[in-house]
């Protein structure tokens, strides 16, 4: 019989045995919530071979410590205060800071109160193998718990735990090694409290427990160079008592608590939204907010109030009459504060001459604007969430005040993101020389109200700017695509048979074969683009006895390897989507399944999972249905070569025949499509033609050649994506993966029509997607046929864009997608490379009863969560693909420049500046602008531009939006970042050089 | 409640009006049975307390058992149900075990009347504490003070109020901060936020500048609160049993049956200012003049400030036990 007793702890105790905190629920309401506390004395202190504690334990610090530290020469373990994980993550985590790190429960839980982000990185850090990282349990270890006392605040309470605990084991370390007869006393090893808490600090040394603020551990260390630059800038401020910080005049307004942030936008008063920075005006920024149907504008930098792209920001908007329109004007940060100082930017006289300059820029005729243009205006009052992370910089070579490669001295620098719109970084680092013409990484730390610019800390750095690897690199951390390469665990989800695995033999007794169609004779084929590995998708047709014609849509079965809530299917859905780059592919799936088991590749059995219509020859359809299916394509065709083998009149065969068939009958759907409204959009794309794989430098870029079988495969794509939402739509009405393309609001156009109203008489009627597709086809100019393309690329940008969402969040009567013209829309057809279609793979597989519906596709919760995680990673691919071969487009201009000279290539104006232009150069889908120096006459009104022409005494030059213009393109690497950019002049009409 | 016989309601009578009174526990006419009281039992509510009145003090058994507890709930003011500035609803609840003898019907009854009588007294809107508000017109404190009758062995009344009056003392309101977002109407775009304590009532009206609190935090959810205010305030009960010619004090359940009339006086003992009769109430069948009464109401007052006076030096015992002394003992481990 085992014997039970009960410990039963008499109330008297309370006040030790019980946690009680107050919680106030999203409701409103607050709760009492307690917790029963159970002090033991067998709580290990982790150190290796402790006799006063329990040997089973696991331990990870080692015997003697650290003893590398010179300040510590008889060992150490070092105890973090929370500042320390709350200021220096960054320098914890690096790999040159190894002393061993002992962290309480009660740092852990501060950690996570005051940042989660932070807490899963602490977390991280403690299950890494090698570091040597101890989490001990003070508050429930006896010696170490504490009691509140009264009149104390929460946070002496945790500092009064944090040093009872450095206390306790610096007493528990005599014991853990106990003096041995006959030998010499051994010095032992410390346990050092480290802390910047000045107060904290101060109480230690009352209570002479060791201890030493970040810097000064630091420095102590043997590889300081190295960990210096990591320390975050808010550890930095006691190192320089001298600097007056109170003698600095506040460039900028305090930020409002964050409960009065809330209070305001419940009540109405402000306003909350996400940042954008103006990527041509460092000076202004816009917030978009519910209440507004215009974005409220924020002017200046005391309005921006240290915001910084993507922030999560409170606005508060001014009096109406105080409304201002956005500037025309170019204004580059580099050249406005081009002598501002790193090192003195605070002084007094330099400040006025930033400021006058500033002010002068911003002047631009904000008041004389037509009101129709005026949007809300206002200011930030207050942040509600940083969306800081690492940025991709350079280092700006003028600010280093010494150039000397070797000089290790600590330097202020400025750092220029890479990006238009974040604003200059200043960092301070002792290996500045080193890193001019590198790319780097920099953590913003903190922008205080008196300084003009954020400050931040080196992270690392990614490489020699302009070579591939560091610009590669850069793109995918600047869109934060996760490149990691896939671990084990997500490898220990593929098949085991690996590259050889194939379809088992057909028969009842395998389960890939249960409630499979066999498809395995159809005539099949895949058509692709050039190069194309994982082809997910395949297509065949032909006539049936009675009349009508059966056409499917064949894609590959990736559900049936991806299964729901494994680790595969995690990281999946937080890639969300495969990446594209010019010459790198970022796989959401491991390459196994991308490229070999589920890529429908030709003559080899494949599991699909197929679409499969009955149409009468008019392509309306009598029949559809969905099935499991097993598949063997017959060919894999590029489009070119599919479009050959359509044209040849000398083929007959049955794999030609089906494609004619399915041909004709895409050309009817597309015609059907046209007529309800469909969009036929057009956004600039280009090729870039590499010499070869391995040097991989670009040779050419020439626009994308569409063919005719492009297009088959769209029309079935579309279809089989409409098809598969109606169905699981109607299966999961509550928690159906749809997308829609939301119809733009008319505000959008409203400048694009003016301009064509007032530059070439055209009327865009943006009623309807119809009457917008008919009004862009009459959108001509006889003599320019690029014409009608630049109006339909000026208009795409008007429009929103498409998003996945989940069907039961939304009203039914927004499920429309405006750009296709159709009710009800899906992603069914790539689930190779997005993670949406996995999604909706798996929920019809439920609605044809293949599979039950997994319980996380049943939460309205999860699938919405999802869908916020796969539009931002979708959002962040696209434009990490375009970057990608902008890079690659300026690295071709820059052989072409080598080799010819001079290139000028046609261009359009698509926008017009006070002191420039914005041009197209739809050849190379390139976007430029065209700065003047000289003072122009500008029409805002008529959006033209008057240049004085070159020869003297002839008449001013005008030039307008939409006109033609030839510009001479220069790849010019700036001189203070390294950063390689276009640079276009103007050639003809007039050449700009001079101006 | 005790059912007795009228021989036996006869010998009590005779025994009580005998010179000097006779009492079966022999007590004299105005002492007291031994009461205990211990606050904080309840460690998920606000504050609580148990009460009893003549526990056997071998076994523990016996005695009129009461436990009260104050649990505080987040009311929202202006959609029908919270009162601007916090309101207090009582209610008493018997054990069926208390009772054995009542029907289902007849409890309800008696718990009815138990509740009226706490209700009347202690949800007057001139004894409120002025710190259940938490948001001048949006938000307040709603004080549910609920009290269980375990046992009955008489003198229920003065065990349910001693009872709620400490339940009350020990409740501790969280402290709360409104927060506001007040942007003035005029030329300048100057704005003026502030968060203050909830101490706003005087700018009720104060009409000319329009006040926005529109939510409220709890600036450190570690700590209990502060204490009700004026808790000095809660009265005590006491209960004068009425024998034609004579009255004594905490009758056990066959005085109580034997007499024909009660008298609950409850009073409250200011430091600063006279004794507060907050309410009284006649129980039973018997009559009475005005005479009569105004004479009891002089010994009720000073009967009723012992009970006081003995009740305040508990409390405060109560307060440093499960406050200071169990943390030296926690550091004395």
């Amino acid at each position: 019989m085992p014997e039970i007793t009960i410990l039963k702890r008499p109330r008297e105790e309370a006040v030790i045995t019980q946690r009680m905190f107050f919680k106030k629920t999203a409701r409103g309401k607050v709760i009492k919530v307690l917790r029963e506390r159970y002090l033991r004395d067998d709580i290990s202190c982790g150190v290796n071979g402790c006799r006063a504690c329990d040997a089973t334990a696991q331990t990870v610090l080692s015997r003697s410590g650290d003893t590398t530290h010179k300040g510590f020469p008889t060992g150490h373990y070092i105890l973090p205060d929370t500042n320390v994980f709350l200021a220096q993550m960054d320098l914890i985590e690096s790999n040159y800071f190894t002393p061993p790190i002992i962290i309480l429960q009660t740092v852990m839980e501060e950690v996570r109160h005051r940042s989660l982000p932070l807490y899963s990185r602490l977390k991280a850090l403690t299950t890494t193998d090698e570091r040597k990282v101890w989490v001990f349990y003070n508050e429930f270890r006896s010696e170490t718990a504490i009691v509140r006392e009264d009149d104390e605040t929460p946070n002496d309470r945790n500092d009064r735990g944090i040093r009872k605990a450095a206390e306790w084991y610096n007493a528990h370390l005599t014991l853990a090694h106990p003096p041995i007869r006959g030998q010499p006393n051994v010095a032992l090893p410390k346990v050092v409290l480290i802390t910047d808490d000045f107060a904290n600090r101060q109480k230690a040394d009352k209570e002479k427990i060791p201890c030493i603020s970040v810097r000064n551990y630091v420095d102590g260390m043997k590889n300081s160079d190295q960990l210096l630059d990591l320390l975050s800038a808010t550890g930095s401020d006691e190192v320089e008592p001298t600097r007056a910080v109170a003698g600095r005049t506040a460039l900028y307004a305090d930020y409002l608590p964050m409960s009065t942030l809330v209070a305001g936008v419940k009540a109405g008063q402000l306003h909350q939204g996400h940042f954008n920075a103006n990527q041509y005006n460092y000076l202004e920024g816009n917030v978009p907010v519910p209440a507004f149907t215009k974005a409220v504008l924020l002017a200046g930098r005391e309005n921006m109030n240290r915001a910084v792209q993507g922030d999560v920001v409170v606005v508060e908007v001014f009096n109406e009459r105080e409304w201002k329109a956005p500037t025309d004007e170019v204004i580059d940060q580099e050249a406005t504060l081009k002598n501002d100082d790193a090192e003195d930017s605070e002084e007094e006289g330099d400040d006025l001459m930033v400021h006058e300059h500033e002010s002068k820029a911003l002047r631009a005729e904000h008041t004389k604007k037509a009101p129709a243009e005026k949007q809300p205006t206002g200011r930030v009052v207050g942040i509600i969430k940083r969306n800081w992370r690492a940025y991709v910089c350079h280092i700006d070579s003028t600010s280093l005040t010494s150039s000397n490669a070797t000089s290790l001295g600590l330097q202020t620098v400025f750092a220029t993101p890479v990006s238009r719109l974040l604003p200059r970084i200043r960092l301070r680092t002792r290996q500045a020389p080193s890193l001019v013409g590198n790319k780097i990484l920099v953590t913003i730390d903190r922008w205080e109200i008196t300084s003009r610019y954020p400050e931040g800390h080196f992270v690392r750095t990614l490489g020699k700017a302009e070579s591939k690897e560091a610009e590669q690199e850069s793109l995918l951390l600047e869109f934060e695509v996760p490149y990691r390469p896939f671990g084990k665990a997500i490898l220990d989800c593929l098949p085991p048979e690996g590259e050889q695995w194939v379809v088992p033999p057909k028969s009842a007794a395998n389960p890939e074969w249960r409630d499979r169609t066999d498809l395995r004779d159809l005539i099949i084929c895949s058509i692709d683009p050039p190069g194309c590995q994982d082809i997910d998708d395949a297509l065949h047709a032909r006539r049936l006895t009675n009349g009508n014609i059966e056409a499917g849509v064949h894609i590959a079965d990736v559900s049936h390897f991806v299964h729901p809530e494994t680790a595969m299917d995690n990281e999946a859905a937080a890639r969300g989507s495969t990446v594209y780059l010019v010459d790198k592919r970022i796989d959401m799936l491991p390459a196994l399944l991308g490229t070999n088991l589920c890529s429908l590749r030709p003559h080899v059995e494949r599991l699909a999972f197929s679409v499969i219509w009955e149409m009468t020859v008019d392509a309306e359809i009598v029949n559809v249905g969905f099935t499991k299916s097993v598949i063997a394509s017959k060919a894999a065709f590029e489009y070119g070569e599919a479009q050959l083998r359509k044209d040849d009149p000398k083929l007959n065969d049955n794999l030609t025949q089906s494609i004619r068939l399915l041909n004709s009958l895409a050309q009817k759907l597309k015609a059907k499509r046209m007529a309800a409204g469909a969009l036929n959009l057009a956004s600039p794309e280009v090729k870039i033609h590499l010499d070869s794989s391995e040097s991989s430098d670009p040779v050419d870029v020439e626009q994308k050649a569409l063919h005719e079988t492009n297009s088959l495969v769209e029309e079935f794509m579309l279809l089989a994506n409409t098809s598969v939402a109606k169905k699981t739509q109607e299966s999961f009405p509550q928690t159906s993966v749809l997308r829609r393309h939301l119809p733009p609001p008319p505000t959008n156009f409203e400048k694009l029509q003016d301009i064509l109203q007032k530059r070439k008489g055209l009327k865009l009627d943006v009623s309807s997607s119809a009457a917008l597709a008919d009004s862009l086809d009459k959108c001509l100019d006889p003599k320019e046929p690029a014409f009608n393309t630049l109006v339909r690329i000026m208009a795409t940008r008007c429009m929103l864009s498409a998003e996945y969402f989940n069907s039961g969040s939304v009203s039914r009567d927004t499920f429309g997608h405006y750009g296709l013209a159709s009710p009800i829309y899906t992603h069914f057809t790539s689930p190779i490379r997005r993670f949406a279609d996995i999604l909706v793979h798996r929920q019809l597989a439920a609605a044809i009863g293949y599979t039950p519906l997994h319980p996380s596709l049943h939460s309205k919760m999860h699938v919405e969560r999802i869908m916020e995680v796969v539009n931002r990673r979708h959002r962040m691919a696209q434009m990490a693909g375009r970057a990608s071969v902008e890079f690659y487009v300026g690295l071709a201009l820059k052989g072409r420049n080598e080799r010819e000279k001079e290139v000028t290539e046609d261009a359009f104006v698509i926008r017009t500046f006070r002191n420039g232009l914005g041009v197209f150069v739809s050849k190379l889908g390139l976007e430029g602008l065209v700065m003047f120096k000289r003072d122009t006459q500008f029409d805002a009104e008529n959006y033209t531009i008057s240049v004085p022409s070159s020869g003297i005494g002839r008449p001013d030059v005008t030039i307008s939006v939409f006109d033609k213009v030839t510009v001479r393109i220069e790849v010019e690497k700036d001189k203070n970042t390294q950063r390689g950019r276009v640079k276009m002049t103007l050639v003809s009409p007039v050449d700009s050089r001079a101006l | 409640m005790a059912s007795i016989s009228k021989a036996e309601k006869a010998f009590i009578q005779s025994s009580l009006l005998s010179d000097p009174p006779l009492r079966a526990d022999s007590r004299g006419l105005i002492d007291f049975r031994t009461i205990a009281l211990e606050s904080g039992v309840a460690p998920i509510a606000n504050g609580s307390a148990r009460v009893s009145i003549g526990r056997n003090a071998q076994d523990g058994g016996g005695g009129t058992e009461v436990v009260a507890a104050a649990k505080l709930e987040v009311e929202s003011v202006g959609d029908g149900e919270g009162a601007d500035g916090g309101r207090v609803a009582c209610s008493v609840s018997c054990s069926p075990t208390a009772y054995p003898l009542l029907s289902p019907n007849a409890l309800d009854d008696l718990q009815h009347d138990m509740t009226s009588a706490l209700n009347a007294t202690l949800s007057h809107p001139t004894i409120r504490p002025t710190n259940l508000g938490i948001i001048p017109g949006k938000k307040s404190w709603l004080l549910n003070l609920d009290i269980i009758v375990f046992s009955d062995a008489g003198n229920i009344f003065d065990a349910i109020f001693m009872a709620a009056r400490a339940a009350l003392w020990d409740t501790k309101v969280p402290i709360t901060k409104s927060v506001q977002y007040r942007a003035k109407k005029g030329e300048t775009q100057a704005m003026d936020v502030d968060t203050d304590e909830t101490a706003l009532v005087g700018s009720a009206l104060d009409t000319r500048q329009a006040i926005q609190v529109a939510d409220f935090e709890l600036p450190d959810y570690w700590d209990e609160g502060e204490p009700l205010d004026g808790r000095q305030a809660w009265p005590v009960c006491l209960t004068l049993n009425l024998l034609p010619t004579l009255h004594f004090l905490d009758a056990t359940l066959q005085e109580e049956a034997s007499v024909p009339l009660k008298l609950l006086v409850f009073y409250s003992f200011p430091s600063d200012a006279t004794p507060l009769l907050r309410g009284m109430r006649l129980l039973g069948t018997g009559v009475s003049d005005l005479t009569q009464v105004k004479s009891l109401l002089k010994d009720g007052e000073k009967y009723a400030r012992n009970v006081w006076v003995a009740l305040e030096g508990k409390l405060k015992d109560e307060d440093f036990r499960r406050n200071q002394k169990a943390r030296e003992r926690f550091l004395n481990r």
